[in-house]
């Protein structure tokens, strides 16, 4: 080839390949020797908002954990602690709570933190604009919040509920800065937060990371680490990879990455932390009389007996679940611990939908009853993980065992919602997460069909006596009881299948310290992150 | 695609802006007609204990205007288009224009670098293949682009992750640029991003390097062993020169063509790219924005690559009349 | 002979894919091929293939199996990922099922994907570009027109509303037809442009000018002159085309867009496999491997055919 007239191609390939070259050289890997002082975490979505009240989606919650206070907060165990309140008392006829609030807490401006900031909160949560869904129902019954003096809060409802106390885990924001523009999601306030928490907020860079640092003057003291950032990497493939690198410190991960982890030489070093969170993974029935098999409480029954779920916890999800029995998370204060989960007893199934009156006919495999086959589609949303769609054919095999034929359709989520909502569904697979109280009146009680989370219209009159005594019982060893035996019957009558609960497997650096898992998660509590400290940097893994 | 109408440039733009209408009216029926709305999808969690009272939602709906007719939403969405307000996402409350100016860029530059990668290894790889048609390289190039021509770019993207980031570690493994970039001059700073975008960038070229190499050399072996070469050779033109010179004028009709595709692929055609190197662009914003109803970001983002569209088509039908002189014979 | 080459590889990469896709259900199939029934041999594996039901005691009594010995979809919680053996040739997936079966399987989703996106591209495509070609004009003019319409509309947005939600009647069609639908709504451009191209070559080429200035009307121009001409560029695209359904059929599944679960196809066991790519390689190279070989088939097919058939290139 004639050199003196290179194509421009061949040049711009030469150029490329030395600027890459270049450009590699002039980027380090991460440095593993000496601990960094961030804490660097990955998640896969962003936060909705960062105004510390809205949208309420995980991830925001978690920005609002770690950039302010709220009056009380769960801990590892679950309980309430005070946060910014230091004690509180109920009226004796359960409408009204007082709160004295803790001296001395100050914004990351400086300005002192007062009862007005907490009413001012309590009502912006209120304010259909500010989209603050998650306290949206523990505050539907107030009726007047006010601050009687700098420390002091007054807080009244309709009538009394017995789990008020959960509400006022939201997040506090300042009045002097996020009353400013009335609308708290498009304000200023909600691009460059302040609060009063543990880490101050630095920056926002949108689509990559949001980085805050340690707060020197918090009241609780100083955090151990010197920051936190939070970066957002959608492939969880990827951000496997970047916690094997060193560009993370921390991270979720789904159950076949906690798998390869575990078979792979270089991700022995990192750290383990196996928690269970308050989830459930069930099948849900369709009660509304549209399928004449589910109205039947041994058919339901006899589904769940057919399915052997130990070793495909212990296989399929690597020991990251336990089979559940109710929507009581075995742990979690208020599940009776005299309820286990429905054992693997196909002969047991085969029996009750035989008396049910679904018996196979000559030369069939399928049941069938008057003619009409036991056949049903099972509706899922398609999800991230994709172990959803494992779960579904293995318990399409597992029913075909016992005579019953199903179809799995999968949707997009908004689409699943919408089927869900309106009871176009047969039967439907899905996960639910609760928080720690026991109250679940949204989820059993028969007018919850039309206006709760009752979407497989079940109806039983002693389910919605025991939860309207429930919601109004203060006392905490009647409540208890109230409790299980609602479960006992939840039980019996099986109308949410409850396969599993899932675990949450996290993967971090083992120089990090202090991690406390929970059944919340291990961001969104008492005294969480900020505890999290790194070991004293030695030689490198 | 041209008819009698390149001398008509306004006319053709009007058409354009016509078309557009069309198509947003279209998309935006569309993603009112899909099951669920921005509030109801929510954010895709679901919480016992925390869920919203029916009445609060039907609160929220209105403050979207989600309650009104169809037809209404989109003339209110229309008027203010018109008056330069690309509105607010639904999701998030930020201004549409602040989303996708952020990501404009990433989307763009990673556009354009794999372009000028497509073209700077297509074009001298399929001029060489028709130089020597036939030869045992023209064959191994050959096999060689349709090999990588059939490797699913995912699948490409993790390959190349794992051998250059994780095995080797000469590349860095997703983002747009290091931690540590911040507190980089501005040298060593563009330094830092151009390594992080050498692996999506290859990514996505790969397999245009295979289609248009094959159409070069396609073009080029009929006319390189023509009388025309006979003639400017027995003129003293160089081999190389007349390679160059010819070359690229051929490439030219399937350039502009690759760049046609290009355009409207812009918002889709980088997904995978950016699911997997975890760069924040459009592709990604799109994806997202369907599946939480975000309609605002949606009708901003079928704004762009429409306009985009339309821009390239009306500029390549343009050049085509200069460079091909069928055409404007035709 | 490198034209030749390409287009005898081609075919026969893509006649063994599609043999083995077709005798799938023989091919991999947990019902023994021969087996003692109460009255001599019997064929349980016929017998389900014409859905005739086949004694449940087949297994016990199985004479000759079949070479890959599994149903695709039989879960078996105790060979979770297993690496390839003698038992199992491609190892297992996540569930424990045959990766060798699921292959062969999948190979008939992804190609009868591959064959129905391309089928109705053409079927799209090929009038369009054909009477653009042809009739020139304002006909061409209107079709350009309506080309930048679908042009500037976000395919992205189709597929994920009548892939992920499918609202209304579209909810009660097959997955394969569904992605087929998309991929042939979306992918009828390029198909259209190159057969334009050809037919406004063929138009004004001597052969035809001759035939219409004796008089001859347009049917008999475009079936005696253009129709032949024309074949070899309509084969060509529906080669590439076919090619490029297969990877988008992939890419839609790394999506959540593709045939959903548990069906197998090869694009889904991609996405299964990548997590596993460093423990469990087995799961996606062969599954990759299969989807490789299909479009470098069209590929070389689509290629050959052009070296072949198209005067141009003859050198």
């Amino acid at each position: 080839m004639d050199t003196r007239t290179t194509p421009p191609g061949r040049r711009l390939l030469a150029a490329a390949a030395l600027l890459s070259i270049a450009a590699a050289a002039c980027v380090a890997p991460p440095d593993l020797d000496n601990a960094p002082g961030v804490v660097r975490a990955g998640l896969y979505t962003e936060p909705q908002s960062l105004s510390l009240l809205g949208k309420n989606d995980r991830n925001s919650g978690i920005v609002a954990r770690l950039v302010t206070d709220s009056v009380v907060q769960y801990d590892a165990r679950l309980e309430l602690q005070p946060m910014l309140a230091t004690s509180w008392e109920v009226s004796p006829d359960g409408r009204t709570v007082t709160f004295e609030l803790r001296d001395g807490v100050r914004w990351h401006d400086g300005a002192p933190v007062t009862a007005r900031d907490v009413v001012f909160t309590v009502e912006k949560s209120r304010e259909p604009a500010t989209e603050a869904n998650s306290f949206l129902s523990g505050f539907q019954d107030l009726v007047r919040v006010e601050a009687l003096d700098d420390l002091t809060v007054r807080a009244e409802y309709s009538k009394p509920y017995a789990d008020f106390l959960e509400a006022w885990t939201v997040p506090i924001i300042p009045e002097h800065l996020a009353g400013r523009d009335p609308d708290l999601l498009k304000s200023e306030f909600s691009r460059r937060p302040v609060g009063c928490g543990p880490f101050r907020f630095v920056r926002h860079e949108p689509g990559q990371e949001i980085v805050l640092e340690a707060n020197d003057d918090y009241w609780g003291g100083k955090p151990a680490v010197e920051g936190v950032t939070l970066q957002v990497v959608p492939d969880e493939r990827t951000a496997y990879q970047g916690l094997l690198r060193g560009d993370l410190h921390l991270l979720s991960v789904p159950p076949d990455i906690w798998a390869e982890a575990e078979a792979t030489p270089e991700a022995d070093r990192l750290g383990r932390l196996l928690f269970f969170r308050l989830n459930v993974w069930y099948v849900a029935w369709n009660q509304d009389g549209s399928h004449e098999a589910f109205t039947d409480p041994r058919v339901r029954r006899a589904m769940l007996l057919a399915l052997d779920r130990e070793p495909f916890i212990e296989k399929v999800l690597g020991g990251l679940g336990k089979a559940a029995a109710t929507t009581y998370h075995p742990d979690s204060v208020w599940a009776d611990p005299g309820i286990a989960p429905l054992p693997y007893d196909p002969a047991e199934a085969s029996r009750l939908l035989d008396e049910a009156g679904w018996r196979y006919p000559d030369g069939g495999s399928v049941r069938e009853r008057r003619s009409r086959p036991l056949e049903f589609t099972l509706l899922t949303p398609t999800s991230r993980q994709e172990i959803s769609g494992r779960i579904a054919a293995w318990i399409q095999q597992s029913l075909a065992e016992i005579g019953v034929r199903l179809e799995i359709e999968t949707l997009e989520f908004g689409a699943f919602l919408e089927r869900r909502r309106s009871g176009q569904f047969e039967a439907l697979m899905a996960s639910l997460t609760f928080t720690p109280i026991p109250d679940q009146y949204e989820l059993y009680h028969t007018s919850a069909a039309e206006d709760g989370f009752n979407f497989f219209s079940f109806s039983d009159p002693e389910v919605d006596r025991l939860l309207e005594r429930g919601r109004q019982t203060f006392d905490r060893a009647e409540r208890e009881a109230v409790y299980h035996r609602l479960q006992r019957r939840l039980e019996e009558l099986q109308p949410l299948s409850c396969l599993f609960h899932f675990a949450s497997p996290v993967l971090h650096d083992p120089r990090l310290r202090g991690l406390q898992p929970s059944p919340i998660d291990m961001w969104r509590i008492t005294p969480g992150p900020r505890a999290w400290s790194w070991e004293e940097s030695g030689p490198g893994p | 695609m041209n008819g009698p109408a390149i001398g008509r440039p306004a006319r053709r733009i009007g058409t354009g802006l016509l078309t557009l209408l069309l198509v947003t009216w279209v998309v935006f029926l569309l993603s009112h007609l899909v099951p669920g709305d921005a509030v109801s999808v929510g954010s895709g969690e679901e919480s016992i204990g925390q869920r919203i009272p029916p009445e609060r939602l039907t609160e929220l709906r209105a403050l979207y205007h989600l309650d009104e007719p169809v037809a209404r939403q989109y003339g209110m969405w229309l008027r203010d288009i018109v008056r330069g307000d690309l509105g607010r996402s639904f999701h998030d409350g930020r201004p549409v224009s602040e989303k996708l100016g952020e990501r404009l860029g990433i989307t763009l530059t990673l556009n354009a670098l794999s372009l000028a990668l497509m073209i700077a290894l297509a074009v001298p790889l399929g001029a060489a293949a028709a130089l020597w048609p036939g030869s045992r390289s023209d064959r191994w190039t050959g096999a060689a682009t349709y090999a990588l021509y059939a490797v699913p770019v995912f699948w490409a993207g993790l390959l190349l992750q794992i051998v250059f980031s994780v095995r080797l570690e000469w590349l860095p493994l997703y983002g747009l640029e290091s931690p540590e970039a911040r507190a980089l001059e501005m040298l060593p700073r563009i330094a830092d991003r151009g390594a992080h975008l050498v692996l999506p960038v290859l990514c996505l070229s790969y397999g245009g390097i295979a289609y248009l190499s094959r159409f070069v050399r396609a073009n080029l072996t009929e006319s390189l062993h023509g009388d025309a070469v006979r003639a400017a050779r027995a003129r003293g033109l160089s081999l190389g020169r007349l390679l160059f010179g010819h070359a690229f004028r051929q490439a030219s009709v399937p350039m502009l063509t690759l760049a046609g595709f290009l355009l409207p692929g812009l918002v889709g055609g980088s997904v995978i790219v950016e699911t997997v190197f975890a760069l924040p662009g459009l592709g990604r914003l799109f994806v997202d924005a369907v599946f939480q109803r975000d309609v605002p970001v949606i009708m901003g983002l079928t704004l762009l690559s429409g306009t985009a569209t339309l821009a390239g088509i009306v500029s390549a039908d343009l050049l085509y009349a200069v460079l091909d002189p069928r055409v404007r014979r035709g | 002979m490198a034209r030749t080459g390409s287009l005898l590889a081609g075919a026969a990469l893509l006649l063994g894919l599609a043999g083995v896709a077709l005798a799938a259900p023989l091919l991999a199939t947990d019902q023994p091929w021969l087996a003692r029934g109460p009255q001599g041999l019997v064929s349980p594996a016929i017998d389900s293939l014409v859905g005739r039901r086949p004694s449940s005691r087949a297994a016990e009594t199985a004479v000759l199996r079949a070479p890959i010995p599994y149903a695709p979809g039989r879960v078996e919680l105790e060979d979770i990922r297993k690496p390839p053996s003698k038992a199992h040739w491609l190892g297992t997936d996540g569930l424990g099922r045959d990766v060798a079966a699921r292959v062969v399987h999948g190979g008939r989703v992804s190609l009868t994907v591959g064959l129905l996106a391309a089928l109705a591209a053409l079927c799209v495509g090929l009038p369009v570009g054909a009477a653009a070609g042809y009739r020139g004009g304002w006909t061409d003019a209107a079709i350009s027109r309506v080309v930048e319409a679908v042009l500037c509309f976000p395919a992205l947005l189709l597929a994920l509303v009548v892939l992920a939600m499918a609202p209304g009647w579209l909810a009660g069609l097959p997955d394969v037809l569904r992605i087929a639908l998309v991929l042939g709504v979306t992918g009828w451009i390029p198909v259209a442009r190159y057969l334009r191209g050809e037919f406004l070559r063929i138009r004004g080429s001597d052969m035809v000018s001759a035939a219409r200035a004796s008089g001859a009307g347009h049917v008999r121009v475009i079936v005696r002159h253009i129709l032949p001409s024309a074949l070899a560029p309509v084969l060509v695209t529906a080669a590439f085309a076919v090619g490029a359904a297969v990877l988008m059929e992939a890419a839609l599944s790394f999506l959540g867009l593709g045939v959903r679960p548990p069906t197998p196809t090869w694009g889904g066991m991609l996405t299964e496999g990548k997590t596993h790519v460093m423990s469990a390689w087995w799961l996606a190279l062969f599954p990759g491997i299969a989807l490789f070989l299909a479009v470098l088939g069209c590929n070389l097919l689509g290629e050959g055919i052009r070296d072949r058939l198209d005067p141009r290139t003859r050198s």
